[in-house]
């Protein structure tokens, strides 16, 4: 980097580094409806999702969900929410349907006025699968935020958002870290 | 015995799609448990063949409630974003990895971890092949711990997703993997 290239990793894009998010308990529970229509779309067919008697007899002795499910149940948006999408489109006619979506759960913004987003990668570890009837809590925190350059001499920002989901009996069911580049 | 990754890139894409392993229910209700002593560094793993339609992109996007229009308003897609086509979601793939894993690893393994970067853009009518490969194997605990490289590569041998994961096999005379999961103690 040149002396003239101020870096991103302010003090105070640093200072976000280890920021949580609150425990949120993510609307409804796990149930049979929300499991199949994503399996459906997942493509996979497997009857431990579905066939209880089979399930039975399986090391987990029940219905089990994909572990990943659960990230994408718990930021549904809310009935009793205003309509983020049509707020979002009255704002922005031009909105591509998620950059003013609010999502519960949401980390305050890292102070940067690089704006640019892009999905740089995923990290997964499961330890249990959710059970049919599980509520859902889960807590955002950022856990790691590096600059790097890039080829033209620009500094540009990997930041990295972990998220810890539960259940109602305090399991860990899976953790994810999601990196975004921000340029 | 699967093909060969490199093997399947030489073939004529209709011939590719014919070398699909993905499971059916049936074939993952009586999957025989792979131990850890069945497996060696090097082994490749069945080969997961998706070929995505604009259709199978808007299930997802209804599944998981996403609304970005890059995946399924496609004039949205080529004038604003000025993508190709309608772009297949990161999120599926991310979530086919661990559905890979968990297969492999059925009746009595675990898709322990996983990690894997986001490349190139998909679009529908790529031919997607889900694929992993073994690096290194350590017992530890009384579990099988089975490294991997894996990703999804396009028909034109594109990788859109390089990664590696760790999953977990029993051993033959080994105790049960403990369920919820507890990773071995270093």
């Amino acid at each position: 980097m040149t002396q003239e290239t101020q870096s991103a990793l302010t003090p105070e894009v640093q200072a976000m580094i280890g920021v949580s998010g609150e425990v949120v308990e993510a609307w409804g529970d796990v149930n049979e409806e929300y499991l199949r229509r994503f399996t459906q779309a997942l493509m996979d067919p497997d009857p431990r999702y579905w066939d209880e008697e089979f399930a039975k007899s399986t090391p987990y002795g029940e219905i089990i969900t994909p572990p990943i499910m659960v990230s994408y149940m718990a930021t549904r948006i809310r009935p009793d929410q205003e309509d983020p999408i049509t707020r979002a489109f009255l704002e922005d006619p031009e909105s591509d349907g998620i950059g003013r979506v609010e999502r519960p759960g949401a980390l305050p913004p890292v102070p940067t006025n690089l704006v640019r987003v892009l999905n740089a990668g995923n990290e997964l570890e499961i330890y249990k699968y959710p059970s049919i009837g599980d509520k859902l809590f889960f807590q955002n925190r950022y856990s790691d935020i590096r600059e790097r350059v890039g080829r033209e001499g620009q500094p540009f920002l990997i930041i990295t958002t972990e998220t810890t989901f539960t259940n109602e009996k305090k399991e860990v069911l899976c953790i994810t870290r999601a990196s975004t580049i921000r340029r | 015995m699967s093909i060969s990754l490199e093997e399947l890139l030489k073939l004529p894409e209709e011939e590719i799609l014919t070398h699909n392993e993905r499971l059916t229910g049936e074939q993952l209700r009586n999957k025989k448990q792979t131990f850890f002593e069945d497996v060696h560094e090097g082994m490749e793993l069945p080969k997961y063949i998706y070929h995505p339609t604009p259709t199978h992109l808007f299930r997802w996007s209804a599944a998981i409630e996403n609304f970005h229009r890059i995946h399924y308003d496609l004039d949205f897609g080529l004038n604003h974003d000025k993508n190709p086509a309608l772009l297949v979601h990161g999120s599926w793939k991310q979530s086919v990895a661990p559905q890979y894993l968990k297969d492999w690893t059925l009746p009595k393994g675990w898709p322990w971890k996983a990690s894997f970067e986001h490349r190139a853009m998909l679009v529908p009518g790529d031919i997607l092949i889900m694929w992993g490969r073994i690096t290194g194997l350590q017992e530890k605990g009384g579990m099988g711990l089975v490294d991997l490289d894996l990703g999804m590569t396009t028909q034109d041998g594109i990788e859109s997703m390089p990664g590696t994961a760790t999953v977990v096999l029993p051993l033959k005379d080994g105790p049960d993997i403990p369920y919820p999961f507890v990773p071995p103690r270093d």
